[in-house]
Formats: C-alpha cells, sequence, structure tokens
C-alpha cells in the first residue's frame, strides 16, 4: 500500500543536506524539466489517440479548465480547511503523545527494550485497518478522521524521539550538569534543542502519513474533506475534476513538506 | 601487582593533608567500579591540596583513573569513599566554586559563541544583557573576539575548545577543573593553547587543576606536578615545577624544562610500561576467552 511504502523508519535523518553546487544544479534541473514536458506529451497523445476511453485519460486542456474551475469555487476551500484542520489536529494529538512516548523510551532503557521492538513493527502497518474501529469510538465525523491522522503520525515522530534521545551527546548532558542546571533547565535549554534534528525529521515524516491517513480515511467513510470530494467526483465519473483535485492536493503536499523541511534545513547549518 | 615502592614515598605527597592551607583539597580519594571481571578500584586513596592562585597538574598513564578523579571533583560521581572539600565546604555534587572543562567536545552547536559563553549565566539567572556583556568579556579573554555570532560548527577545534574553557571562565569559578582540555588537539596548537591558558590563569590569579597525560603540556603550565600510578591510580610522587613566572610556551626550550620533562617521565615510564603490558595481556585473554 501507498502508506506502507512512504513510511521511511527514521533511520537516516539526512534530509536537509542537498548539496548546491551551482554547476550540477542546471543539468539536474534541465532533466527535470525534459521529464516532465515528456509525461505531459505523452499523457496528452493518448488523450488525443483514443486509445483509452476519452473520459478516463482527459486532455491537459480539460484538466487544466478543471482545475482554474475548482480554486475559483469557494466551496472547495471550505473542504480543504476540513481537511486541513483534520491533519494539523491529527498532528497535534498524534504528534504530542509520539513525543511524550519518544522521551520516555529514549530516557528508559527497559521501557525501550519492552516496547520498541512493536513500535517498530506496528509503524510500518497500514493504519487503514483500524478505521472501522475509529468509526465506532469517535463517530463518522472529523473525530475518526484525527484519530487516523494522529495513529499515523504518532509512530515516525515516537521512534524518531526515541531515537534521537539515545543519540544524545552524553557530554553536553555533563556541561548542563555542572553548571547546576535545573531539571527544567536541562530539560528545555539541553536536551530538546539537542534532539531538533530527529524531531524535526520525525514531524515531517509524521505530517506525510497523517495526511495519507486523513485523506485515506476520507475517501472510505465521510462527507465533508478533499478525500471525500475526490471521492465524489470519481463516482460521478468527473474525470477531469478528481485529476485537477489530486494535481492540487500533489502540490499542497510538496509544499508542506517543504516547509516542514526547511524548518530541518535552517537549524542544520547551525549543526556541527 | 603494585608493589609497596610505588606507594607514596616523599613526604612532599603524603603530607597534603585537610591541614595544609588548600583552597580545594582532596583527601583520601577511593573509587571502585564493578566490571564483569570484578571490581576495580579506579582510585586509591588519592589525597592532594590545590593552593589558592596555584596550577597543578595531575599526570598520569591511561587507565589511571585522571578522569575518574576529574567526575569525583567535579561531583559528576558519587558513592565513594574520603572527601572532596572547596574552602571547606565538602562536595556533594557539582559545585558553584569548581567550573569545569571537558576533553570531548563540548560547546552547543545549536548556539553561538556569545550564548555558548552566556550558558552558566543563563542557568544562574542573571538579565540577558548584563550576561551577554560579561560573556563578551570572556570572549576577549580568550582571544576570540569578533566570532560572538558565530556557530560552533564554523570555527575550528582550538577555538571551540577556547569558547569552551571561556564558558566555565564565565561562571567565574574559584577553581578550574580541566580534564585534558587540549587532548584532541595538534602539538602546535596545543602549545599557543597552552600559552592562552597560562596567560589567563596568570592575569585572573585563576587555581587551577588540570588533568593530563602530556608531560610537555603539565611542566610548560603547572607549579605542581601530581605523578599518578597505573591501575590502581595513586599518588606516586609530587614534582615541585620551579620555573620563572610569567611563563610562555618558550620555556620548551629552556634547560631546566628539559631535566623536568625527563624526571616526570623517569617516573611515568614505569607506571606507563605496566599500564601496556596489562593491556597486552588482558587483550591476550579476552582473545583466547572469545
Amino acid at each position: 500500500m501507498a502508506e506502507a511504502s512512504r513510511l521511511n523508519l527514521p533511520a537516516a535523518p539526512n534530509t536537509g543536506a542537498k548539496p548546491r553546487t551551482v554547476g550540477r544544479a542546471e543539468p539536474v534541473l534541465v532533466v527535470r524539466a525534459v521529464i516532465i514536458v515528456f509525461i505531459l506529451l505523452f499523457w496528452e497523445a493518448i488523450a488525443q489517440s483514443g486509445l483509452l476511453y476519452r473520459d478516463v485519460v482527459p486532455s491537459l486542456l480539460a484538466i487544466g479548465a478543471a482545475i482554474v474551475k475548482l480554486l475559483s469555487a469557494p466551496d472547495y476551500y471550505w473542504h480543504l480547511w476540513v481537511t486541513a484542520s483534520e491533519v494539523g489536529a491529527g498532528l497535534i494529538v498524534g504528534g504530542l503523545s509520539g513525543l511524550l512516548i519518544g522521551l520516555a523510551l529514549g530516557g528508559n532503557r527497559v521501557l525501550s527494550k519492552a516496547f520498541e521492538p512493536y513500535l517498530y513493527y506496528l509503524g510500518p502497518t497500514p493504519k487503514i485497518i483500524f478505521f472501522p474501529v475509529m468509526i465506532m469510538w469517535f463517530g463518522v465525523g472529523p473525530g475518526s478522521k484525527i484519530a487516523m491522522g494522529a495513529i499515523s503520525c504518532f509512530f515516525p515522530i515516537a521512534l524518531s524521539t526515541a531515537a534521537g534521545m539515545r543519540q544524545i551527546d552524553k557530554v553536553l548532558i555533563r556541561v548542563g550538569q555542572s553548571f547546576r542546571a535545573s531539571a527544567w533547565q536541562m530539560a528545555t535549554k539541553i536536551y530538546l534543542p539537542a534532539m531538533r534534528h530527529p524531531i524535526i525529521n520525525g514531524v515531517r515524516l509524521g505530517l506525510g502519513v497523517a495526511i495519507i491517513g486523513t485523506l485515506l480515511a476520507e475517501t472510505k467513510l465521510s462527507n465533508q474533506g478533499v478525500g471525500f470530494l475526490i471521492i465524489q467526483a470519481y463516482s460521478l465519473f468527473d474525470m477531469p475534476r478528481m485529476y485537477a483535485m489530486l494535481i492540487v492536493l500533489f502540490v499542497l503536499a510538496i509544499g508542506a513538506n517543504a516547509l516542514v523541511g526547511r524548518l530541518g534545513g535552517l537549524s542544520a547549518i547551525r549543526q556541527l | 601487582m603494585p608493589s609497596v615502592a610505588t606507594l607514596p614515598k616523599s613526604g612532599a605527597a603524603g603530607a597534603q593533608t585537610a591541614a595544609d592551607a588548600g583552597i580545594l583539597v582532596v583527601d583520601g580519594i577511593v573509587k571502585q567500579f564493578d566490571t564483569p571481571e570484578g571490581p576495580l578500584v579506579a582510585v586509591d586513596r588519592v589525597s592532594l591540596s590545590v593552593r589558592p592562585g596555584e596550577f597543578l597538574a595531575v599526570i598520569g598513564p591511561s587507565g589511571c583513573g585522571k578522569s575518574t578523579l576529574f567526575n569525583v571533583i567535579g561531583g559528576l560521581i558519587d558513592r565513594y569513599q574520603g572527601a572532596v572539600t572547596v574552602g571547606g565546604e565538602t562536595v556533594r555534587g557539582p559545585h558553584p566554586a569548581i567550573g569545569m572543562v571537558f576533553q570531548e567536545e563540548s560547546t552547543f552547536p545549536w548556539r553561538t559563541v556569545i550564548e555558548n559563553v552566556a550558558f552558566p549565566l543563563e542557568i544562574a539567572g542573571i538579565a540577558r544583557k548584563e550576561r551577554l556583556e560579561k560573556a563578551k568579556r570572556f570572549i576577549a579573554l580568550v582571544g576570540l573576539n569578533g566570532f560572538e555570532n558565530r556557530y560552533p560548527a564554523e570555527l575550528s577545534g582550538g577555538m571551540r575548545q577556547r569558547v569552551a574553557i571561556a564558558r566555565t571562565l564565565a561562571s567565574e569559578p574559584k577553581i578550574l577543573l580541566m580534564d585534558e582540555p587540549f587532548a584532541s588537539l595538534d602539538e602546535q596548537t596545543r602549545l599557543l593553547l597552552g600559552d592562552k591558558v597560562l596567560q589567563i590563569q596568570q592575569d585572573l590569579q585563576q587555581t587551577t587543576l588540570l588533568i593530563t597525560h602530556n608531560i610537555t603540556e603539565a611542566v610548560q603550565l603547572a607549579d605542581r606536578i601530581l605523578v599518578m600510578t597505573y591501575r590502581p591510580g595513586r599518588v606516586k610522587r609530587m614534582v615541585e615545577i620551579d620555573l620563572p613566572r610569567p611563563r610562555s610556551s618558550d620555556v620548551v626550550s629552556s634547560e631546566a624544562f628539559g631535566r623536568y620533562v625527563a624526571e616526570i617521565w623517569s617516573d611515568l615510564r614505569e607506571e606507563a610500561t605496566r599500564g601496556m603490558q596489562d593491556e597486552e595481556s588482558r587483550t591476550l585473554h579476552a582473545g583466547a576467552a572469545s
């Protein structure tokens, strides 16, 4: 499933480190542009040839028009807001609980040995199997969607927090102790800043899977949100509208990921 | 096996007891660790006394319990026998009068130089403006003016270690306690940084206790050198270094310097040899066991 393949465990926190050599960036851009143009041409060729049903592969013009129509309808933004707030609430609930559990696991060897293997195995399993349970617990409204988002992002955030806590340079803790920092000062001035990279990386992974979990839940059972709109367009066989929504969603997801990645990237400069 | 002859032989070391006018008094420290092969005595009955304004170096081969002693005095290790007192006050946990500089890279990578140096003042609750001003003074003291707003990653290893020293000095400790602060630096940087430390120590009249395995470093910097034995770490000898002050790294070319180095090496050689043989036999046993 898409969800399983997207959930990379936080083994490699090497995200914000793209090489930025000018000499190499340009050929890469050219390759990218060529590939995109090629895909678009290929799509248009199939659309025009009539090899497939005309409605399954609509022409680029039709999709473009659908995008314009979609973005000029106020209705769409309301649904977008519903989904965004579900993802946001899921990220807050799942993220905070993931952070707390991660801190407990990272700080306690016994707890970590006892429970972390379960998190590792549960982490990559598709969370959509919990959706029926969530509907029964939280109803058919936004509650069950938020729950799906929260379950999805809990795992990567908990695991990378736990790993980050174990990777803290021990000497920095001794420095804090030698200056007689209080427990609160140790937590806020040493532990959290020392763990910022794994935590940001966990949030980035968590955001991705929270979006997936929420949208998947919306496509299954709901009457609002972007996932609902997509599945509605599909059942009305309005393909241009469906593709338009997929493309807009795609761009939004990239933007959200880039934003979180940028947060991590900025502080990467300050890392040793 | 440690023979009786390796115990403190001269009166100089033996007389260093609580009665001395030491600002820092270490009295009969014994620290034992539990290892898979049984209990290991890391530090055995070590006593020393640091006089106000003095630079005392503790030297010994690897495995003589130097770092254990450092952590005991710094209050980062507990459950030991004996006592550490600062100005008559017994040390239980990190003491405000003792400022530690660690061997490892210890600057906070997420803080700029000035924020690093201001860290102990921030912990003590000093207002931002005041602590940054004070931090600036200590940055100047270690010669890093102009680097206030750089991050540690932008500095060299020697500069980062100077930031760590400035940070500890900013807490204005009565006693500066350093554990091999130059261990990760190359020889030239080490000598130059030694100069810097000498100059600061002489300017501030800073009481300093340096733990090291480097003989030239110890002779270059210290007023007195305490030589420790290999496992268990005991006081072997106390050597007075009668080289003129103010001192700089030029002193390494003097004849007296060479004599002191040779003298300490003759003491240390025996211990280092014992340490090496012990390492070899343990590696051999470990190899045979597996």
